[in-house]
């Protein structure tokens, strides 16, 4: 990188928005698989699209490779930086530009956090329907370019559903819109392609979302199960009735004492518990709730609560949702998995997890989206142990070989991104892949939009797959996990 | 006579599957290609694309039918890839609520066959008791029940493709949560074979609903205020279709007339109540509010799908805002009003979601008249001719402009089909 570059980059963002200091830096160095670090050469902070726009045609004219970053959020590294590029934070474009409530429609920049939608319609009765569980505090870019997801994506479906159309400029610095305000642009689904594709193709820098009118009625339980193929039971006869939950949860005893140590939501101490949630037109939950009841107790369910206020929903949620964090306090790592599998195939898939876990002697959390089969296992190490740290990745690969025998996918929400780049080719097949390194090549014929993502590469001398550490803004007391 | 190129059998595609004496049943929007090839695996349609790539022939991809004259005529076809002898359910997860389809298979035995364990995939297309379900995934082609389900883009999960290079590639999978790598399944919604043969496609399916029933309300312009009251009495429908048409009479435009057909499909008591509460709103701003159940329902809905096509005129697609609707139609009524002739316009179509389809009939420079207008309009956008009387196509582009994003995809194009062999120039890219 020459001096010219940078003094370039700092005549287009301003001097105080380019940081070129380590210690600056710091936060910049991963995201929130924080393991997997790198020291960019700067980190700029545009203000604006026409401000992305000329850094990127900077870029592209010396050959410096840029990754686009949110508010760090992500679990599979795709915001790591490159060492010989810049990382542009897009933390200043926080902005909404415009509610739309007749139309339903949000237009806002990709640094506005996802909750912050909800927060903004809610005095209108409506609602941004993806619902990461770090929801708080991701953006809004960063869920589109990893398509995020959420316990409600069962019956709501993901990012990719509720964007309509974005702004982005391209790794030459055209700015293009793809989709709109108005639905059905004619032509290829270019939306679809850049929603989920991980920050490769393009940054993005407007959003226009789809907002929800709350449903009339919601209702939740918790039931309680002996084992896990009664509660994966239940789930199966709850779908075959012709039911979509908003939501259906799943936690093992290892999890929900976690978060029940961690956040009390007063969850009972038994092998699984299931939360299922329904909402829509009253006379539909009411009617529909009752079946799911019925279900629930002929699969042996040992009990079932069922949330009596919004209080009460909001306080199994928070059990649920702190299940991540809660693991943290009863294990000095842990490594989080996002594989996914077909429902019907969990409780063989969970089976294959419990025996591995009695194999390895390492313990092994489940947390999970039972309603898409999106399974969270959390695997417990010490990393001050010598050799658990490799034991867990291992622990963690073969339990990503189990989605795959299973027809299942690497990932359902987390992405790719460098943690699991390696093994995209386990997944698909050598001309798959070609075929998508040419569309990459399509937007970014010189492989400078966050280069060496998502793709294989031969995994580098001591890099291994993502078990948690702490983030360096964490270890400094600047930022806590939620 | 045109003989089977030995290259042809050679590249890997079975001999009884290449037809080179076409009659007028393969005319593709007044085109009759050289040559059709009906491959029966994805590897045959693979290889007979790598063969047209390698000798320059023109090529479009074809399933039913029921939709290739939308777009630009073509220019001359040297190969049709016939694409339904792969007609399979390749898989059916009922426990998972997913079915892999090959291409060729038809949207209505389709559902036929799912409804076996009560499940549909919840696509209403055009024509759909003939379209195929990889025409209905290339042009991204819904109907009214879109209000709940969404774009058949929305229910892709994964697709396996033929591509003009002649390899087979797979993008996504069979589940319904998956971020693994490019989304080429969406991609191909709208892409109207122009990138790839789509040889199968994994999709999410719907259970069947337990009951349904459908409010229908006619009245003037005021009847479209119902729209924001049923959002706000927080109803959901499956449906929210409008039906407005104007006459226009020796130059003297009548009122418009609307229609409004809601339905709601879900556990019968939410059936009943949604019903009536619909119902309640409506009739203020109504003439007439029915309530249509059993078989004249789909009976209604069969008519209403049908209604687009009956005319000779000019069809378009398009988009609005859907608050903005009276806007665009007092806009279309002072276009026509003035105009000589007897001229009808009818907009039917997606309230909720501000997308459908108009016709316009009458004097051809009127019909041309209103393109025009429609694509300058501040409430339409999005303005493509699917269908016009011949000397309007010659007139008019049916796609209209893309935009800022013509360059991107022309370069997508180029990566998936580097000879540039696909569409015959039929559009949109």
């Amino acid at each position: 990188m020459t001096p010219q570059f940078l003094s370039d980059l700092a005549a287009i963002a301003g001097p105080a928005h380019v940081l070129t200091d380590p210690a600056a830096m710091l936060t910049y160095e991963c995201d929130a698989l924080a393991h997997l670090r790198e020291t960019p050469a700067a980190v700029v902070l545009p203000g604006s699209t026409e401000e992305i726009a000329a850094i990127v045609r900077l870029c592209a004219r010396d050959g410096v490779p840029f990754v686009a970053r949110g508010h760090g959020t992500g679990l599979s590294g795709g915001a790591k930086p490159a060492a010989e590029g810049i990382v542009i934070a897009l933390s200043r474009l926080n902005r909404v530009l415009a509610i739309d409530i007749a139309n339903q429609r949000v237009t806002v920049q990709p640094g506005v956090t996802n909750l912050e939608i909800s927060r903004q319609v809610a005095p209108f009765g409506y609602y941004y329907a993806p619902d990461p569980s770090s929801q708080q505090v991701c953006s809004i870019g960063g869920n589109v370019a990893e398509n995020s997801g959420g316990a409600h994506c069962l019956k709501y479906g993901f990012t990719t559903h509720h964007v309509l159309g974005v702004e982005a400029v391209l790794p030459d610095g055209q700015i293009v819109h793809l989709g709109g305000e108005l639905v059905d642009a004619p032509g290829p689904d270019l939306l679809g392609l850049v929603i989920g594709s991980e920050g490769t193709l393009a940054i993005v820098t407007s959003i226009i979302v789809r907002i929800l009118r709350r449903p009339e009625a919601v209702e939740t339980l918790l039931a309680a199960f002996d084992t896990i193929d009664a509660g994966g039971a239940a789930v199966s006869d709850i779908i075959a009735a012709g039911i979509i939950p908003a939501a259906v949860e799943m936690m093992d005893r290892t999890a929900i004492r976690a978060a029940e140590a961690a956040v009390h939501p007063n969850f009972p101490d038994v092998d699984t518990i299931l939360i299922v949630e329904l909402d829509g037109p009253a006379d539909e939950v009411t009617a529909l709730f009752d079946e799911v009841q019925q279900i629930v107790r002929a699969r042996g369910a040992v009990s079932i609560e069922v949330a009596a206020s919004s209080e009460h929903r909001a306080r199994i949620w928070r059990g649920r949702k702190a299940a991540f964090a809660a693991m943290g306090r009863v294990s000095p790592s842990y490594y989080v998995q996002d594989g996914v599998v077909p429902r019907s195939r969990l409780p063989e898939v969970l089976h294959r997890i419990r025996a591995l876990e009695a194999r390895s002697g390492l313990r092994i959390a489940n947390v999970f989206h039972a309603g898409d089969g999106n399974l969270h296992p959390l695997i417990c190490y010490d990393d001050s142990v010598p050799g658990q740290t490799d034991l867990a990745a291992s622990v963690a690969s073969e339990i990503l070989t189990y989605c795959l025998d299973a027809g299942g996918s690497l990932s359902g929400e987390h992405g790719i991104g460098a943690d699991k780049s390696a093994y995209m080719s386990s997944m698909f097949a050598e001309d798959d892949l070609a075929m998508m390194m040419r569309v990459r090549a399509a937007f970014d014929p010189h492989g400078l939009c966050n280069p060496r993502k998502l793709f294989p590469t031969p995994r580098l001398c001591g890099e291994v797959p993502g078990p948690y550490r702490q983030h360096p803004a964490e270890a400094a007391g600047l930022a806590e996990r939620v | 006579m045109i003989h089977v190129p030995d290259n042809l059998i050679r590249a890997g595609v079975d001999a009884g599957d290449v037809r080179t004496e076409l009659t007028a049943n393969d005319v593709i929007d007044g085109v009759r290609p050289q040559l059709a090839v009906t491959p029966r695996t994805a590897a045959a349609a693979a290889a007979a694309l790598k063969w047209a790539s390698d000798t320059s022939q023109s090529t479009v991809i074809r399933g039913a039918g029921t939709k290739l004259d939308w777009g630009r005529p073509p220019q001359p076809i040297g190969l049709a890839l016939d694409m339904r002898h792969m007609s399979r359910l390749v898989s059916h997860a009922h426990g998972d609520l997913v079915a892999t389809i090959e291409a060729g298979a038809r949207l209505a035995d389709v559902n036929r066959a799912l409804a076996a364990h009560n499940q549909f995939l919840p696509i209403d297309a055009a024509f759909a008791d003939t379209a195929t379900i990889g025409g209905i995934l290339a042009t991204n082609d819904s109907g009214p029940i879109r209000h709940r389900y969404g774009t058949p883009r929305d229910l892709v999960l994964g697709v396996e493709l033929a591509t003009a290079d002649g390899l087979v590639v797979k993008s996504g999978g069979q589940v319904v949560k998956n971020v693994a790598g490019y989304d080429l399944a969406r991609l191909m919604a709208g892409s109207h074979g122009a990138f790839a043969a789509i040889t199968s496609a994994t999709f999410k399916l719907a259970p069947v609903p337990a009951a349904s029933a459908t409010v229908t309300a006619a009245g003037r312009l005021d009847l479209l205020d119902v729209l924001p009251a049923l959002v706000q009495h927080q109803l959901e429908p499956t449906a929210c279709e409008v039906v407005a048409t104007l006459d226009a009479v020796g130059g003297r435009a009548r009122a418009w007339q609307i229609e409004l057909l809601i339905r709601f499909a879900t556990h019968p008591a939410a059936v009943a109540s949604q019903v009536s509460a619909a119902s309640a709103l409506a009739a203020p701003h109504a003439d007439a509010v029915d309530v249509l159940r059993d078989t004249d329902e789909p009976a209604r809905w069969n008519d209403h799908a049908a209604v687009p096509w009956s005319t000779h005129a000019t069809i378009v697609r398009l988009s609005w805002l859907p608050a903005d609707l009276r806007g665009g139609l007092m806009e279309i009524g002072e276009a026509i009003s003035g105009a000589s002739g007897d001229v009808r316009a009818c907009v039917i179509g997606r309230a909720g979601v501000g997308a459908g389809t108009m016709t316009v009939s009458g004097p051809l420079d009127l019909q041309a008249a209103v393109v025009t207008m429609l694509r300058a309009s501040t409430h339409f956008g999005h303005v493509v001719v699917l269908r016009a009387p011949a000397p309007l196509r010659a007139q008019i582009d049916p796609w209209g402009p893309m935009g800022d994003r013509t360059a991107l995809v022309a370069s997508v194009k180029r990566a998936f089909d580097p000879k540039q062999i696909l569409n015959a120039g039929r559009g949109p890219c």
